[in-house]
Parts: structure tokens; C-alpha cells; sequence
């Protein structure tokens, strides 16, 4: 049977049986079992994949069922047809599995494909998110780097300054009195030190001194200086006022020109109105004449 | 005896060899057959057709035909001892094919579920 009347019997499945029957009317054996047994197996081959992959096969099925039935047609010896027959059924069943055997190796070889094609794809994502990880590690490091560095700066700057302050408050306790009042860090310079009597010229002595309170001024850092003239109650209130504004104007020009910024520094002359001893005894009224620097003055 | 009595006589035992061959079925003892039936059963076994049923099956048709020509054989029955023999064959070849493709098959079921696992994977 050609591939032609195979196709033929799959729309007759009744064809093989009626030319049994045919060759019966006209006096021969009817078909054997195993005969319509491999032209079922044949159509079964024939809508499997082995047309489409395992063709050879396929083939060599046809041409062992051709066979079987041409012995039949022939008359062979009827155990010589059910062999043939039998060879030719295996043949076709054969076909169907080495079909499906192609059909699972193109399977697993696109699946290879495609595991291939997925593994290099999450490679890539999982390279690029350790890429990604790697940045964002390298950033919170220097991050924290930077926080380190920075409040180390500070902690260093805030050392030194108290340091400096330290240093200058200890300078400035050498220098002149210092007191931390309710109006601010207030410097006492006796007046002795500074004028002589009745005048408002600085004394060398003087200079030296302010020299020292300026640069110790400087170093602690300040944001408004009040420098206030003071006077003993002796003489005339207005004139003593007058001395006293003269007296703070000299130490605020001096202060000026040793560095303190102009700006923030003022003079003022209160004269005998705040006298902090007696001004009935001797040693009272050197301790009123005096000039006080207010540091930050508070009002 | 001269040569051309030599040549009678030979002429004469081959048609007697007939003779004898067709008085005992009419074929000689399958030899090669039953050897290609054998080693095909044994192929079938090493291929792995034992662990699948169907094939194992089909070892043992092949294995129970290689007997019965084995008795045909015997009996001086060769033609029909080859008949058997080429259904023996037939059916070992089928059963090496059948365990040749459930192992295909297993093996690209893996590989796809593989695929599977990468593919949900890649959706995370």
C-alpha cells in the first residue's frame, strides 16, 4: 500500500476490511487480526510527529506493511502474513516512538536555549544590582567618611576654641580682673594703672596692658564690647562724666587699633554714678577710678 | 574416479542436500537470526528497557518468541523458527526505542521545568 492509499484508508478506515472482504467473495482467507492491526498502528504513525521528524522510519513502515499486505493478496502461508504483519505494526509503533524521541530532543535542546538565554539575563540583573549594591555601600561609606571627618573637624575646632578661650579668660584673669556678671564678662582696669590723675592719656604701662587684653579679646572671640568709663565722686559730676567718656573714648581707640573691630566697640561715661566702694576713704576711690570693658554686654 | 565423475557426484549431493533440507521445513537453521534476535534483546536490556514497563513488555515478547523458535528449531521447523526470530527482533528494537524515548522525555520535562523555575524567577 503507497503512502497515497494509507492516506486513503485514514478516510476509509474501513478499506483494509473490505478488500478482506473482497478477496473472501472471490474464494481467499480472510485478513488476519495482525494485518488490521498494522494498518491501525500505521494510521496511528501517520498522525504522529514521525511524518514531520522521523520520516525514514515512517518509511520503512509503510514498505513493511505494503509488504504484509502484498504477501496476503499473494496467498503466503498465513503464519508467514501475520509475521509481516507483526514486523510491520512494531515498525509502525516504532516510527511513533523514535518520532516522539526527535520531538523531546528538540524539546530539550530550545529549552537549553532558553535557560541559557535566562540564565545570562539574570545574570546580568544580578550584576548589575551588586553593581548597584557595591555603589550605594561605596556611597553610605564615604557618607559616613564625610560625617566622621566633619565632626572631627568640629570637635577639633570646638577644642581649640575652648582652648583659646581657656587660655585668653586665664590671660585676660592675669591682665586685669575679670568677673562674669548679669551684664556680661566684665574686664576692670584700675584707673591707676591707665591715666594719671585728671588726665585721659593712656599711660606706656597702659598700653602694654590693653595690648593684651586685645589680643586676648581676639582669640576668645566676641560680638559687641562696652567699654565704660568710671570716675571717684570727687569734683564736679559733669566734669567727672567728661573725664570718664574721654578716658573710655582713649581705651576704645586704643582696643581699635591693637585689631578689635570698630563696629562692635563702644564707649561710653557713666562718671561717679556707679561707684562699686567707698568713695569716703582713700582706697575706695582708687577702686571707683577705674575703666570696665563689657564683653556681649547683655543690655 | 575422473573429473567429470567427480563434478556428478557433487551435483548429485547438492541436489540430495536439497532434498534432505526441504523434507526437514524447507530452511535452514536461522543461525544469524536467532544471533540478531539475541543481541537485540540484549541491547533493549542494557538501553534500560527493564525500568520502563512498556518496554519491559515488549523484552519479553521478544524474549518469549527467541524460545519459540528455539523449540521450532528443534522440531526441524526453521522457516517458522525465523518468522519468530524476526518478530523477536522487531519487538526488542521497539522496546530499546520506547526506553531510549521515556528517557527523552523525562530529560526535556526536566530541562523545561528548569526553564519554568528561571522564568518565575526573572519575574521577582
Amino acid at each position: 500500500m503507497s503512502t497515497k492509499q494509507i492516506k486513503a484508508s485514514m478516510i476509509k478506515p474501513g478499506l483494509a476490511t473490505m478488500t478482506a472482504g473482497l478477496l473472501l467473495a472471490c474464494g481467499a482467507a480472510t485478513a488476519p487480526m495482525e494485518l488490521h492491526s498494522a494498518e491501525d498502528a500505521m494510521l496511528n504513525a501517520e498522525h504522529s510527529k514521525a511524518p514531520d521528524v522521523a520520516p525514514v522510519k515512517l518509511e520503512e513502515a509503510r514498505q513493511a506493511l505494503a509488504k504484509a499486505e502484498q504477501a496476503f493478496k499473494d496467498g503466503d502461508d498465513e503464519d508467514h502474513v501475520k509475521t509481516l504483519a507483526y514486523v510491520a505494526q512494531r515498525s509502525a509503533e516504532l516510527a511513533v516512538s523514535v518520532g516522539n524521541q526527535e520531538f523531546a530532543k528538540k524539546q530539550s535542546a530550545d529549552a537549553m536555549k532558553d535557560k541559557m538565554q535566562l540564565q545570562g539575563v539574570l545574570l546580568e540583573a544580578t550584576t548589575e544590582e551588586l553593581a548597584d549594591r557595591k555603589k550605594l555601600e561605596a556611597a553610605s561609606k564615604i557618607g559616613a567618611e564625610e560625617v566622621a571627618r566633619v565632626k572631627g573637624e568640629l570637635d577639633k575646632e570646638r577644642a581649640a576654641r575652648e582652648g583659646a578661650e581657656a587660655r585668653a579668660a586665664a590671660a585676660l584673669a592675669q591682665i586685669a580682673k575679670v568677673s562674669q556678671e548679669k551684664r556680661g564678662m566684665v574686664i576692670t582696669l584700675s584707673g591707676e594703672v591707665l591715666f594719671t590723675t585728671g588726665r585721659s592719656e593712656l599711660l606706656p604701662m597702659a598700653r602694654q596692658k590693653l595690648s593684651d587684653v586685645a589680643k586676648a579679646l581676639k582669640e576668645q572671640g566676641y560680638k559687641h564690647l562696652r567699654v565704660e568709663g568710671h570716675t571717684d565722686s570727687r569734683g564736679a559730676p559733669s566734669q567727672n562724666e567728661a573725664l570718664s567718656l574721654r578716658r573710655a573714648q582713649a581705651v576704645r581707640s586704643y582696643l581699635v587699633s591693637e585689631g578689635i573691630d570698630s563696629d562692635k566697640i563702644e564707649a561710653v561715661g557713666n562718671g561717679s554714678r556707679e561707684p562699686i566702694a567707698d568713695n569716703a576713704t582713700a582706697d575706695g576711690r582708687a577702686n571707683n577710678r577705674r575703666v570696665e570693658i563689657v564683653v556681649d554686654p547683655v543690655n | 574416479m575422473t573429473y567429470n565423475h567427480t563434478r556428478i557426484g557433487l551435483a548429485l549431493a547438492s541436489v540430495l542436500g536439497s532434498l534432505s533440507a526441504l523434507a526437514c521445513g524447507g530452511a535452514a537453521v536461522p543461525h544469524d537470526q536467532m544471533t540478531a534476535a539475541e543481541a537485540n534483546v540484549s541491547a533493549a536490556e542494557a538501553g534500560g528497557a527493564e525500568d520502563v514497563p512498556r518496554a519491559a513488555l515488549s523484552v519479553k515478547k521478544a524474549k518469549d518468541q527467541i524460545t519459540e523458535a528455539k523449540a521450532l528449531i528443534e522440531k526441524g521447523e526453521n522457516e517458522k523458527a525465523e518468522w519468530a526470530l524476526e518478530r523477536a527482533s522487531v519487538d526488542a528494537t521497539l522496546a530499546l526505542a520506547i526506553a531510549r524515548e521515556t528517557a527523552l522525555q523525562v530529560e526535556a520535562e526536566k530541562a523545561l521545568a528548569e526553564v519554568q523555575a528561571l522564568k518565575d524567577k526573572s519575574k521577582k
